[in-house]
């Protein structure tokens, strides 16, 4: 289609196609010339070849000598009077390190955030190549200049009584209890290292729940992995508040060595989850190590919940399961409460810190809320417990804003079971990398967390993306990132959340998993900072649980991206087609100069091979 | 012949008011309606008496005899007869004629569009061929009511015959030229006529005064001077029938039918349909509409086209892409609904704009923006067909894309080109530019 002015200024050095016939004589100005953003899909169709062809800034003025059709490159043997090009001698594939390293932000810590390219390729959709800058790159050379431009600006916009100074607002100390031996008892109990669970606990499990028709209680000790599983709903930390804490402060205590695991079908056996499932050998189907996941050597309390027949697509039914298995992580939960001080294991203590003066940035993360199995219990009483909390699909997806610690202590009881592969599982918030990068990186103030719900329905996804958008802009905040599970439909609210918080003027990061399956379906001039959550070798929903979903590599690209976004540094231009490489450059390019190593996470090929991987991923 | 209908909206502006009522006798030329807002009178175009009076239509039984007199109108200045007579515009717009020649172009130009750009239709060439004179005087007058320094026939190049006619009539008439056009579609859109003449491209909204111009039709210009000269109300249209017809393909041309006219008596008096056909459209293959026989013509009727029948896709998924230059999107559904596809992906050029009334115009017709996108589009939304409507030059672009992408692609028109042997609109082979005759003579 022919472009406007203002597109092909934009475009001034991309090549000049021309969108339709034009005749011998003509003058070329920008309405003869085809969008330079549909010319990926063109060239991938075979429709449009670009050699030779000369920049849209070079003809736009010239004649063309001869009559040429449409989406033929105009090059410079069909033209009289073609400019001179003011585009760099650089080719467009430039190393990285030629980019300009992004001057660092205010900080005590010598730690460079700077350019680099993430380069991901949104198939569908329209105009959604996206650039991504990511990670410090450069000489220590380059980046020193750059440290002084930075700092004028920000310190300017600080509040001077209090720039510098950490505030601590808030402390959670999370207690650790060793487990080392899960075994059934007549009564729940923890000895030592050694957890009692009742037996026929069973029976009252179901019998709290209408839905539940049965449940099966499994301990899966690290010999027992090689073990068959109907599709894991749920892995979770077995987490108790101590005295009056609340959620999110206070004291919590947490078993170390051992987790819930929620599995499940309905009564006609199908299994309770939407695009793809988990069932199969739970060593062929779970990532180990990732933020939502089991690691590997810990014990799971599985349980395999029956629902009634057909309530495994309605919000009851997934609900009952983890209900019914809730039943049984609060009697733990009850004991816990009454452990001794000796058995603690480890202490960690988590303090929620306002930098004052620093960017002040917060994390919306899209839950999904679409019904059915797609909900969340938000703020129970108890870390990833039932009582208390409240369905986001009931608070209607509006945006919920809970301080870091919250969501690191199991404010979100995740119902989810969208593709295994990119669902965030309770235990992922309880160790979200996003959440705990940004809270410890003292360049950067996180203001807090805003949990965001994904509507089934178009209008409503609008309407929860502006609440986020004037949330957003009511915090006064310098740079957002948004994360999202899933792909596909959560995608359109996804992007409106860029457009809200982007159209203010506030730079905006996002994390999905987009890759090749996940390629984004709608997309806006908003969406130019992206991080690609995809682990997976072929760049799909590849349903190993946990696979797609936001690790510490991802965090690490996405803080340093929104840092370079926030000093306004531009964003390149994008590879036209998925490819994982660039992700590793740049993750290379970031650790040199934080002179951190950044261990990439393993996929799915470190797994034995499931049959269905087998049969239908490779 | 059968009763003659006359529909009470046969022009731009709100249905005209019955004046007769049933039983009531009535003869060429009677006044039977008086329009309510913007419109133009309507006359009876027959003898006989008043059998029904609807809503929308009063309906007529003809006498036996139909003597060619007819009540004149009453005199009065050119611009108030043309009034009188209830002229519209009858190219097919139907912009009421008085209304229009009531703007006054001072030293501006008024055009006549003499390029019948639908395909198929041959009447208003033909009407230049036999019956020059009184066409030229009528743009005389047209010139003289709005004060129009000079005329112009926009006509496409390939008539050879009439533009000798026209030379041959204007060679010493100081202020009359030609226009010669390139024979693509479509040429004889009010303002692409504007901008090929006058080099002039109006804005959507812009109606041709804004261009210190007006266009009329060549048959309008005909009937101007009937009326004027002969008192003669409008009551009669030229029209072509042609298509899938039991003599052939041929066009049947036909001079002065009365309005009101059935379909059916129009296509059994060119030899009837040849069995089995496809469809009737009343007007042109890009912007008419499909009709029944029983359908009445009116004042702005060009056209009857029957259809060969169409070929079968059995419910391939089918993208259609919208446009201005033809059917809108109800007429692009109808048209899969008969090839029996499936529509699974609904575009729109990006120069269609739609206009208040819900028409669509086109922002520079005849010359495309571009259409990879919208190929890409129905491609990804699983078309393998497409059913376009697009004009010479934006087909041409569609062709650049889609057949490489493995879409196969339909014209809107093609059921009617092939019927009528004619080329599909497909690639665009000629140059959209004429050589102009020596100073426009």
């Amino acid at each position: 289609m022919s472009i406007t002015a203002e597109t092909a200024k934009a475009h001034a050095n991309d090549p000049a196609v021309l969108c339709c016939r034009r005749e011998a004589g003509t003058v070329i100005s920008v309405s003869d010339l085809e969008d330079p953003a549909i010319f990926d899909d063109l060239v991938d169709s075979g429709l449009l070849n670009l050699d030779g062809a000369l920049t849209i800034e070079q003809v736009v003025g010239a004649t063309l000598k001869e009559t040429r059709d449409s989406l033929q490159p105009l090059t410079a043997d069909v033209l009289d009077g073609v400019k001179a090009s003011s585009a760099p001698a650089a080719p467009a594939e430039e190393a990285p390190e030629e980019e300009v390293a992004a001057p660092v932000l205010p900080a005590g810590a010598p730690v460079a955030a700077a350019g680099g390219v993430l380069k991901i390729h949104i198939g569908e959709g329209k105009d959604i190549d996206l650039e991504i800058p990511v990670g410090a790159i450069g000489a220590a050379g380059a980046v020193a200049p750059g440290v002084a431009g930075a700092v004028a600006p920000v310190a300017a916009a600080a509040e001077a009584a209090v720039a510098g100074e950490e505030v601590v607002v808030r402390t959670l100390t999370r207690k650790h209890f060793n487990i080392t031996e899960v075994k059934r008892g007549p009564e729940t109990k923890i000895e030592g290292t050694t957890l009692y669970i009742r037996e026929g606990i069973e029976k009252e499990a179901v019998d709290s729940q209408n839905l539940v028709v049965d449940l099966k209680v499994d301990i899966i000790t690290p010999d027992k992995y090689h073990t068959y599983s109907e599709t894991v709903m749920d892995v979770q930390p077995i987490a108790t508040k101590e005295g009056d804490s609340e959620v999110g402060s206070g004291v919590t205590r947490v078993l170390d060595g051992v987790i819930m695991m929620v599995t499940g079908t309905d009564a006609n056996g199908v299994q309770i989850g939407e695009f793809g499932s988990s069932e199969g050998y739970l060593d062929e189907n779970i990532m180990w190590g990732r933020p939502g996941c089991p690691e590997k050597g810990e014990i799971f309390i599985k349980t395999q919940v029956t629902i009634k027949e057909g309530t495994n697509m309605e919000r009851p039914g997934p609900l009952a399961a983890h209900a019914a298995t809730d039943h049984i992580t609060q009697e733990i939960r009850e004991v816990m409460k009454k452990l001794d001080e000796s058995l603690v294991v480890d202490s960690e203590e988590f303090k929620q810190v306002r930098r004052p003066g620093m960017k002040k940035v917060v994390i919306v993360k899209e839950i999904m809320g679409q019904g059915a199995m797609h909900d969340n219990l938000l703020l129970p009483v108890e870390p990833v417990g039932i009582l208390g909390g409240k369905p986001n699909v009931d608070l209607g997806n509006v945006p919920v804003c809970v301080s870091p610690l919250e969501l690191l202590d199991g404010c979100v009881h995740a119902l989810t079971c969208i593709g295994p592969a990119s669902k965030e599982m309770s235990r992922h918030y309880w160790r979200e990398p996003l959440v705990l990068e940004a809270l410890h990186d003292p360049e950067v103030d996180l203001a807090g967390v805003i949990l965001v719900g994904s509507p089934q329905i178009n209008s409503e996804k609008f309407y929860v993306s502006k609440r986020v958008g004037m949330t957003v802009e009511m915090l006064g905040a310098d740079g957002a990132f948004v994360t999202t599970e899933g792909f596909g439909n959560n995608h359109i609210d996804f992007a409106a959340h860029h457009e809200e918080i982007g159209k203010r003027g506030i730079p905006v990061v996002g994390l999905s998993f987009c890759a090749v399956q996940g390629a984004l379906v709608v997309g806006n001039e908003y969406m130019t900072a992206m991080v690609d959550n995809n682990k997976s070798e072929a760049g799909i929903e590849n349903e190993v649980l946990g696979c797609n979903t936001l690790c510490h590599e991802d965090g690490i690209r996405a803080l340093a991206m929104l840092k370079d976004a926030m000093l306004g540094e531009d964003i390149k231009k994008a590879e036209k087609a998925w490819n994982p490489n660039v992700k590793s450059t740049n993750l290379e390019l970031i650790s040199n100069v934080t002179g951190k190593p950044i261990e990439l996470v393993e996929n799915e090929q470190s797994l034995p091979m499931s049959q269905k991987r087998k049969e239908k991923y490779s | 012949m059968g009763n003659v209908q006359l529909l009470l909206r046969q022009h731009v502006g709100a249905p005209c008011a019955a004046i007769v009522k049933v039983g009531d006798k009535v003869e060429k030329g009677t006044l039977i309606a008086t329009p309510t807002g913007l419109g133009a009178n309507i006359h009876s175009s027959v003898y006989g008496e008043v059998v029904e009076v609807l809503e929308d239509r009063i309906i007529i039984k003809p006498d036996e005899e139909q003597p060619d007199a007819f009540v004149k109108i009453k005199e009065g200045t050119p611009l108030e007869m043309i009034k009188e007579a209830g002229l519209v515009g009858m190219g097919g717009a139907g912009f009421p004629t008085g209304v229009k020649l009531d703007t006054k172009i001072p030293g501006g130009a008024f055009l006549v569009n003499a390029a019948e750009c639908e395909t198929g239709l041959v009447h208003n060439v033909r009407q230049i061929e036999e019956d020059f004179a009184r066409t030229l005087r009528g743009l005389k007058y047209a010139m003289e009511i709005t004060e129009a320094a000079k005329g112009i026939f926009a006509i496409k190049a390939k008539n050879e015959k009439a533009v000798a006619v026209i030379r041959e009539a204007i060679k010493d008439e100081p202020n009359i030229f030609i226009h010669l056009l390139a024979d693509i579609y479509p040429s004889g859109e009010e303002r692409a006529v504007i901008r090929e003449c006058l080099g002039v491209t109006l804005g959507v909204d812009k109606l041709p005064s804004a261009a210190n111009a007006a266009v009329a039709n060549v048959e309008t210009l005909l009937r101007i001077t009937e009326a004027i000269e002969d008192r003669k109300p409008c009551f009669s249209k030229n029209l072509t029938v042609i298509g899938h017809l039991n003599d052939g393909n041929k066009p049947h041309v036909y001079f002065d039918v009365p309005v009101g006219t059935s379909v059916g008596e129009l296509i059994e008096k060119s030899s009837g349909i040849e069995e089995p056909y496809g469809e009737i459209i009343l007007g042109g293959p890009f912007t008419g509409k499909p009709t029944t026989v029983d359908t009445p013509i009116t004042k702005t009727t060009g056209g009857i086209v029957v259809t060969m029948e169409f070929m079968d896709l059995h419910q391939a998924p089918t993208g259609i892409l919208i446009c201005a230059c033809s059917g809108n999107e109800e007429r692009m559904r109808d048209v899969v609904s008969k090839y029996n596809g499936k529509v699974c992906s609904v575009t729109m050029c990006k120069q269609a704009v739609e206009m208040k009334s819900g028409a669509l115009k086109c922002e520079d017709p005849g010359n495309c923006p571009g259409q990879a996108e919208k190929v890409l589009k129905m491609k990804k939304d699983g078309a393998e067909y497409i059913v376009i409507g697009n004009c010479s030059d934006c087909s041409n672009t569609v062709m650049g894309s889609a057949p490489k992408m493995g879409l196969k692609v339909i014209h809107q028109t093609d059921h009617v080109m092939r019927t009528i042997g004619h080329a599909i609109y497909r690639k665009l082979r000629i140059s959209k530019q004429v050589p102009q005759l020596p100073n426009g003579k």
